[in-house]
């Protein structure tokens, strides 16, 4: 076979192949490059050049002029020299790029970015992106501290910042990043947090079992020193613990606010948590409400309602309870189900409240009025009294006159005394059986205690007038107002989203958080203790680092660019490939295969098997291939040369075996040129290659081509 | 003689296409070769020209071992041997002119000496209008005779035919065969065909070859092994003459 191509035809199959692999290289790695400097380009309009900005600032959309003129003007009084540029903006959030002189790089300004960018209008966070920096991503509260001192500690490190969760830890140079990485990896390593996870329900007094827990950990680790503490504490204030805290009230408070479903069902009758029931009302007016069980207690079962609404009542409304049917109809009678509306309940004592206070201003008006009359008919009795008095004296002397004889009364003043007795009687209510008696007993009325208490209710009522009613009413009303409007449907279906969210939740109970110094510790193998010793089975033991070095993000996109880069230069050299193979070297092989036709017969099967074309096929693939592929630079994962060869390999021994599909010979022009004598050279250039497909082989060849 | 074959043997896997011919022709002989479809009458010439390999034999053409020729010596052999095809085997893209001249050119002469050669060919064809035109503007009699004209345009020493007229219309057949008698009659040059045209075997033959199931089984003058024919084979060429 290799005969073949010794006439002279080699020379065109290495012009061939040498051109190729340029080519190829050429064009797999330009594109690649284009592709490249494509994404480069945009991502340094989108994130900056490298060490160019320091702060990524968020800020509302269309507060964002106002905020670049603000930080033009902090950027002028506080940091001369600052870069200011926007990036995108994404989802009405607008980003803003500052940049500080390298002077101002410092600890300080970077602990105090708040203080002196808190103020700018619309500013809905920060993101710290100064370079050269090594980023440390949820560091854990109760090591953080520490963390800080030891990474500082290092030479090759700055300093480090505090940002959220994070540490930004600043390396001297770009140069010391990966030293000052490796050195901050080595110190997390000695960190290790154990987490005691207590299911939910469990109540945890987290001090008390920390201890224990670490009692436990001294005693099994022999080690009674500073290795173990308990950083629980540290780790309360996690956004996800408070929001699922947050879940849990705010599902019973829905609870507590839904009409309440008591079922008392027939005797025979059980009840199922989770079955859904059907409540149909007496009155016409009471439509059918759906109920799901929630609990069953000494045979009666409390449900919450999922569908409908029930009659707006303070009284309890019965319903009678059936079990769906499958045809939609009502099926087996359970019993009957008592509904209360507390969330009416509660709007009704709200309104009555309301009335009550309306009244009440009202009310301390009136008796202000009514004390005051009262005091006025005390002053005028008690002047009354005084002249009954000198009118009573006036009588007894009358009385003795006319008893010694010295006087003989008038029958006016005969008529006068028997009047004034009278009056005395009417005002003593008849208890009096004389003037004397009458006046006597007038007297002895406390007026100056009652005066005391018409002064002291005058107070008070002064007091509650004092009280600002129409504020208490407005806040009641706004208590009214603010209560959720919801259904007990919609309350209901809340309930059952709010617990499928817990349910479906990891960290749903207590936790208790150790620290763990120096050599790690199997999580696993301690658990079976801490349940021991801490007697609760249910509990168990999950491991954490104190954080995690995570790569600088602009670092990362850019090696993640080099990346695709490569992996784009690596298809592209495989496909380039394939087109040459398929498009120009088909049509060799498809002409060697057509020529050796007429050869002997191979009657050694080893030989047979061994098919030099495919052989060959193979080695002009690998060549051609790996020759691409490492000129363009491509690099794709798992791909090392020896499987590019072998791709290669295959790529070629696969085009050999359907050469003729790809690029089929005319196998009598074939003959007629062997027939006329043509050399190879000449039977490829003049008779194979111009009628087969357009490729570099049939370009190269029009500058040979005689015909 | 200016060809000999000994003992020529060549088989397609378990089929057996030539079992042993032995078969020569003298210079200036025209032998026409017949026998059934299959029975090795292609592969023969084919071997001549080593366009099929032999598995073994020997085949000598005007003192020259053929089989032993390689590169540049067998390119050069095989321009000394004129072949035409069943199915004409023109280069579809080239003119008639083109497909005459065009292995003279790739031998080493000059385009204007071999235009010149290629167009009295076509002309001894009858074809010296239809120059210009491919392949696919000519009828298959016309093809068939630029296939004529490119075998002959080298002056071979031998002429090997493979069933010219096979695959032709009944009508065409005629003015190919009217070519060919013509350079049998004129030519001088030796000529080995491979046909089925029973008249013009016994009219153009100096001798006839019967071949069946890769031998030889029976050769001799046409009147000869007509009139009083020794194989199955020849007696139904007889028939077929007869009828």
């Amino acid at each position: 076979m290799l005969d073949f191509f010794r006439d002279g035809f080699y020379k065109d199959l290495a012009l061939l192949l040498v051109i190729t692999i340029l080519l190829g290289a050429g064009f797999s790695q330009g594109t690649a490059w284009a592709i490249d400097e494509y994404f480069g380009d945009t991502l340094d309009q989108m994130i900056g050049e490298y060490g160019e900005y320091d702060l990524m600032l968020h800020i509302r959309e269309e507060a964002v002029d106002a905020a670049l003129r603000e930080l033009r003007r902090i950027g002028e009084q506080s940091f001369p020299g600052y870069k200011l540029g926007q990036t995108l903006t994404i989802a009405g959030q607008a980003n803003v790029f500052f940049g500080l002189p390298p002077e101002y790089r410092t600890r300080e300004v970077f602990e105090s970015i708040t203080s002196y960018f808190g103020a700018v209008p619309g500013l809905s966070g920060y993101t710290l992106m100064v370079q050269p920096s090594v980023l440390i991503r949820g560091v854990h509260p109760g090591v953080r501290d520490e963390l800080i001192e030891r990474i500082e500690a290092l030479p090759a490190v700055r300093f480090a910042v505090k940002d959220g969760s994070n540490l930004v830890v600043l390396a001297q140079s770009e140069d010391d990043l990966p030293k000052a990485s490796a050195q901050i990896e080595d110190i997390l390593g000695q960190y290790q947090i154990l987490e005691l996870r207590f299911p939910m329900g469990f109540a945890v007094d987290t001090q008390e079992v920390g201890e224990r827990a670490l009692e436990v950990l001294r005693t099994q680790a022999g080690s009674s020193g500073s290795r173990f503490a308990n950083v629980t504490s540290a780790q309360y204030g996690e956004d996800l613990d408070a929001f699922l805290k947050t879940l849990v009230e705010m599902r019973d408070f829905l609870g507590s606010y839904a009409s309440k479903v008591r079922i008392s069902p027939e005797p025979g009758v059980g009840l199922a948590i989770g079955e859904r029931l059907v409540l149909k009302g007496a009155g016409q007016s009471e439509g059918e409400l759906i109920v799901e069980v929630t609990g069953v207690f000494s045979g009666l079962g409390e449900g919450m309602i999922i569908e409908g609404s029930p009659v707006q009542s303070t009284d309890r409304v019965v319903y009678r309870g059936f079990r769906p049917a499958d045809n939609g109809e009502l099926g087996e009678f359970i019993g009957e189900v008592e509904i209360e509306n507390e969330r009416y309940r509660l709007a009704y004592a709200v309104d009555e409240s309301l009335r009550l206070l309306g009244e009440l201003e009202e009310l301390a008006v009136q008796a202000s009025a009514a004390v005051d009359n009262a005091e006025a008919v005390l002053v005028t009795f008690q002047e009354a009294l005084l002249q009954l008095e000198v009118l009573q004296v006036q009588m007894r002397q009358l009385n003795e006159g006319i008893a010694n004889g010295e006087a003989k009364p008038t029958g006016e003043q005969f008529l006068v005394s028997l009047l004034l007795n009278g009056l005395l009687q009417t005002l003593a209510k008849g208890v009096l059986s004389s003037g004397e008696e009458s006046l006597d007993s007038l007297e002895n009325l406390d007026i100056e205690e009652m005066r005391r208490s018409l002064n002291g209710i005058s107070t008070q009522i002064a007091n509650v007038q004092q009280i600002d009613v129409a504020a208490i009413m407005e806040q009641i009303g706004f208590v009214r107002d603010t209560l959720p409007d919801l259904s007990d449907a919609e309350i209901g279906q809340s309930i059952r989203l709010i617990n499928t969210y817990l349910g479906g939740q990891v960290i749903p109970g207590e936790r208790v958080q150790l620290l763990i110094r120096g050599e790690r510790l199997n999580e696993k193998e301690l658990e079976r203790t801490f349940q021991e010793e801490l007697g609760n089975s249910y509990l168990h033991t999950y491991s954490t680092s104190a954080g995690m070095v995570s790569p600088d993000a602009r670092g990362e996109i850019f090696r993640i660019l080099r990346e695709v880069r490569s992996i784009v230069a690596g298809l592209l050299a495989i496909i380039f490939a394939l087109i040459v193979l398929v498009l120009d070297h088909a049509t060799i092989f498809s002409t060697l295969k057509q020529l050796r036709a007429g050869r002997r017969f191979q009657k050694r099967p080893l030989l047979r098997w061994a098919d030099p074309l495919l052989l060959l096929g193979g080695a002009v693939g690998s060549v051609l291939l790996s020759s691409i592929y490492h000129l363009a630079g491509g690099e794709i994962p798992f791909c090392g040369p020896v499987v590019i060869s072998l791709l290669g390999f295959g790529m070629g021994v696969l085009v050999v075996a359907l050469s003729e599909r790809f690029s089929p010979v005319d196998s009598m022009e074939l003959m007629a040129a062997q027939a006329l004598g043509l050399s190879n050279v000449q039977l490829m250039r003049e008779v194979v290659i111009p009628p087969s497909r357009p490729g570099l082989l049939n370009l190269l060849n029009r500058w040979k081509q005689q015909f | 003689m200016l060809l000999e074959i000994r003992d020529l043997h060549k088989s397609y896997g378990k089929t057996t296409a030539l079992a042993g011919v032995d078969f020569d022709v003298a210079r200036g002989e025209t032998v026409v070769i017949m026998g059934p479809s299959g029975c090795g009458k292609s592969t023969l010439i084919r071997c001549v020209n080593r366009l099929t390999e032999p598995d073994s034999g020997s085949i000598v053409l005007g003192g020259r071992d053929v089989l032993a020729l390689q590169g540049k010596e067998l390119q050069d052999f095989r321009r000394r041997v004129g072949f035409v095809f069943q199915h004409f085997n023109l280069i579809a893209r080239l003119t008639a002119l083109e497909n005459v001249m065009f292995h003279l050119v790739m031998g080493g002469m000059e385009r204007e000496e071999a235009a010149e050669r290629a167009l009295a060919a076509l002309d001894r064809v009858g074809l010296k209008a239809a120059a210009e035109r491919r392949p696919d503007q000519l009828s298959g009699g016309q093809q068939q005779r630029v296939g004529i004209a490119r075998a002959l345009v080298s002056s071979p020493e031998i002429m090997l035919w493979d069933e010219p007229t096979a695959s032709l219309d009944p009508i065409l057949v005629g003015e190919v065969l009217e070519v060919m008698e013509e350079l049998v009659e004129h030519s001088g040059t030796t000529m080995v065909i491979v046909t089925h045209e029973v008249s013009f075997a016994l009219r153009a033959a100096d001798r006839i070859v019967f071949m069946d199931r890769g031998q030889v089984v029976e050769e001799g003058e046409p009147e000869r092994v007509f009139a009083e024919p020794r194989s199955e084979i020849a007696r139904l060429y007889r028939k077929l003459l007869i009828s």
